[in-house]
């Protein structure tokens, strides 16, 4: 090395640390947006023992334990770095717990996040490289293995002077509750749908055996742990869009699409009174005007959609790039839920929507690059 | 009203401390070391060796082909060798000139004699920019002369001078605009006489309201001249960007901004051909704002080209506990891992931080940040992801990278600034770029050998 003159006063032979350029970071970062995603969730789930009980809090509970004991001990037998401190196992571990009944049996919540995490995640490749939602998949998994579990033919609730009252397993209702006997909300939806009914009939459901919309906005209604509470999921997703963390485009464009879908959908009304002479599809806007925003409002507040909107569809991992994309996703998600909804197979239609979305994303993907700077147009 | 501006882009934290403080100028250092390679292209060659006697503005390096420069004596004195010194841009060694000045600091002959230029033809101007060893100076250090000479078929309409001054802490150009306003009006009135251009243009961000006055006044009533308030947005006054936010034109894929009838030149880099045309000096000085959290007292220093980094540091009352040394701006610049550096003619900045910036980085989480603030509108995620799995052995990668536009990366580092997973996304795609140049070489090797075997086997056969 050239003679160098040391009129500074540095030893020549000091460390100076390189690394490549921009040497400018900002602020965020990984783990932050995970913590902050969790934080956005627990309104909701500190409601959820309001409405459940403390069998919400050993759910969630369970399912994050499970979640980082899981990442853990495959990270460390792939000899990768452990990295549960970044928040994202509990974010999986939160929402599989919020998308199972209260009553569902202990290890419900434990299989959920299992499967969620070995499989739907680390498989894959771990963070960022799942091609669906790891609580969705931990969701489907256990919904198709503890059908009883999931699907209970009640959906107790409590009220307010029982906050952390017991409301037991499946088949096993303590005394002291208040009990919604019927089927949930949307399986009430889905009879509107699936049958001939006239519109008096709908009339009656909506007025009479749905839960009002109040309740269903603030949550005082049977359901998963976390899907209830539309004003607390809500709150949460705002916090996230405006610090930018969420983008509105799949929310927005998700909940739209579903609106519309249920407006302007044809349903098998029975027109003409009693007598079952004419039967004909009518979109509900025809059929029964006055009943048509309701009706819309019961779809969108229903079912858990509006965490599925807000939590997991928006899941940056399983969701496109590009705001175009993001459009096209949620209008992807927000259809196939209103087509399942009324004419498919069963009542839960947002978790299978998501994951078929989330198949389809590296293709909306490819779909949705923009020109590059220079690129003929 | 929103300010001009292009899509994409990143609002990091200024922090521009020495906007205010006025340049002052150093006194000669003991020692002079003057780096050939100051030019993007080859570097130049030495023209004098040891023991010659130099004056100020006389010729020591002579260019080394077309896309190369002209390097002068920064002050009178005597060579005192050619050294071998570390490159502050690439890191690899070239040769400098070190001279010991005698303290005269006098002119070459026919140099700092004031000219009349405004008879001159567009030919006559060009050559004494390109005698004068000017390039850029806002760091890319492209030769002036070659950005000057378009292809004939491809006129040029208007004259951008860039004074956006985007990254962070660099203060110079803001303070050459307040204080030189009347030098960098010169220069433009030279560019466009010399290119036969209309229109010329100031563009200032919005965050420097008096460098966009005095501009504003020393371009007054010079015909079509104009000056444009951009947004204050990292990479503002990147060259494509610029000429986008000004004109409406998009720079084509693989073109030169000539292509679209644009020509942009730094602030810095007018008040220099300035300089050479009206007053007969060629470049030996230049502005180098000084900053960082470790300068006790950071400014923004005029010193002659070669003066070692250490004066610099001292004169900035730079601790000596500081972690990381940078070239240029926070989002660009290079880190250094020596001191024995000296001033180049593309020497923006001298940054220097107590605490090293390491950042961990970890996979992608698709957030699709660095693709909403892409202002080339690629997909740095994509890239990133293609270097790494390149760096695992899948060749395929280079070929994928490339039809996604890694060519078009202009390495502004918008995308790596808001990747919430740290991730290195400049280092990957230069990673990619490197070793497409390396393929490339492959190929051509390979070529000239099968040439050279089939006329061996052609004479054998012959013979």
């Amino acid at each position: 090395m050239a003679a160098s003159q040391n009129s500074s006063g540095t030893s020549s032979d000091r460390t100076l640390v390189v690394g490549h350029w921009p040497h400018l970071r900002s602020r965020d970062s990984t783990a932050k947006i995970m913590w902050s995603v969790v934080a956005a969730l627990l309104p909701a789930a500190a409601a959820s023992g309001y409405f459940f009980g403390w069998r919400a809090y050993l759910h969630i509970g369970l399912a994050v334990a499970t979640a980082l004991v899981t990442e853990a001990v495959i990270q460390g037998l792939r000899k990768k770095p452990v990295t549960v401190g970044d928040g994202s196992a509990v974010v999986t571990g939160v929402l599989v717990a919020f998308c199972l009944p209260a009553q569902a049996r202990w290890f419900v919540p434990v299989v959920a996040a299992f499967v969620a995490i070995a499989i739907a995640k680390q498989c894959f490749g771990g963070l960022g490289c799942n091609i669906w939602n790891p609580a969705l998949i931990g969701r489907a998994f256990v919904h198709v293995s503890f059908p009883t579990d999931m699907n209970p033919s009640t959906y107790p609730i409590l009220a307010g002077n029982h906050f952390v009252g017991n409301v037991g397993t499946v088949g096993h209702l303590p005394e002291g509750i208040q009990a919604v006997t019927s089927a949930s909300p949307m399986a009430m939806l889905k009879q509107i749908a699936g049958q001939q009914w006239t519109l008096e009939h709908i009339r009656t459901v909506l007025d009479q055996d749905l839960p009002s919309l109040w309740n269903m906005f603030v949550g005082r209604i049977g359901g998963d742990i976390g899907e209830t509470s539309a004003l607390l999921l809500a709150a949460g997703a705002i916090y996230l869009i405006v610090k930018g963390w969420v983008r509105w485009q799949i929310p927005v464009s998700y909940l739209t699409t579903v609106a519309v879908g249920a407006l302007v959908l044809p349903l098998h009304v029975v027109a003409g009174g009693e007598v079952q002479a004419v039967a004909g599809w009518h979109p509900i806007l025809t059929a029964a005007p006055d009943l048509a925003a309701r009706y819309a409002a019961y779809h969108l507040l229903g079912g858990g959609l509006v965490l599925g909107a807000l939590y997991m569809a928006t899941d940056m991992v399983t969701s496109p790039l590009t705001n175009r994309g993001m459009l096209i996703f949620g209008f992807g998600c927000g259809a196939l839920t209103i087509l399942i909804r009324l004419y498919g197979g069963y009542p839960e239609a947002v978790c299978y929507s998501i994951l078929l979305m989330n198949t389809v994303t590296p293709l909306v993907d490819r779909w949705t690059q923009p020109r590059i700077f220079g690129h003929p147009r | 009203m929103g300010r001009a501006t292009f899509r994409g882009g990143i609002h990091p934290p200024t922090n521009k401390w020495t906007a205010d403080a006025a340049i002052e100028t150093l006194p000669v250092a003991d020692r002079l070391v003057v780096p050939m390679a100051q030019n993007l292209g080859a570097p130049s060659r030495p023209t004098v060796a040891k023991g010659d006697k130099v004056k100020r503005g006389g010729v020591i390096g002579r260019p080394d082909g077309l896309i190369s420069a002209y390097v002068h004596a920064p002050t009178s004195g005597a060579v005192t060798g050619i050294e071998r010194i570390v490159d502050a841009s690439t890191g690899r060694m070239f040769d400098a000139v070190a001279i010991e000045p005698d303290g005269e600091d006098a002119w070459a002959d026919g140099c700092n004699q004031r000219r009349e230029w405004t008879g001159l033809s567009a030919e006559t101007l060009r050559k004494t920019v390109a005698e004068a060893g000017i390039v850029g100076m806002g760091g890319a250090t492209f030769p002036t002369h070659v950005k000057l000479t378009p292809p004939a078929d491809k006129p040029i309409d208007t004259v951008l001078v860039n004074g956006a001054e985007c990254e962070p802490y660099l203060t110079c150009d803001h303070r050459l605009m307040v204080e030189q306003a009347a030098d960098i009006a010169m220069g433009l009135r030279i560019c466009l006489a010399a290119t036969g251009a209309q229109r010329g243009i100031v563009a200032v961000e919005a965050n420097k309201p008096d460098a966009i006055q005095a501009m504003r006044k020393a371009i007054e009533g010079l015909e079509g001249c104009s000056l444009e308030v951009l947004e204050t947005k990292y990479p503002q006054g990147a060259e494509k960007q610029l000429i986008l936010t000004c004109l409406g034109r998009e720079v084509p894929t693989g073109g030169l901004p000539s292509d679209i009838g644009a020509l942009a030149q730094n602030v810095g880099t007018a008040a220099a051909i300035a300089d050479a045309v009206t007053k007969g000096r060629p470049l030996t000085e230049r502005v180098v704002t000084v900053s960082g959290d470790a300068a006790g007292r950071p400014g923004n220093f005029r010193v002659r080209i070669g003066t070692p980094i250490r004066r610099l540091l001292d004169r900035a009352e730079v601790k000596d506990d500081f972690e990381e040394l940078l070239f240029g701006g926070p989002m660009m610049g290079k880190d250094q891992f020596t001191l024995d550096l000296y001033v180049k003619k593309g020497t923006s900045g001298v940054l220097v931080f107590r605490r090293a910036a390491v950042y961990e980085h970890g996979p992608c989480i698709r957030c699709g940040a660095c693709v909403r603030h892409c202002p080339s509108y690629l997909n740095p995620s994509r890239l990133s992801i293609l270097g790494e799995s390149f760096l695992d052995g899948n060749l395929a990668a280079i070929d994928d990278s490339l039809a996604l536009g890694l060519m078009d990366c202009i390495l502004c580092g918008a995308c790596a600034y808001v990747c919430p997973a740290r991730r290195q996304i400049i280092h990957l795609v230069e990673t990619l770029r490197a070793e497409r140049r390396k393929a490339l070489q492959r190929q051509r090797e390979k070529e000239q050998a099968q040439v050279a075997q089939l006329k061996r086997e052609v004479e054998k056969v012959g013979g």
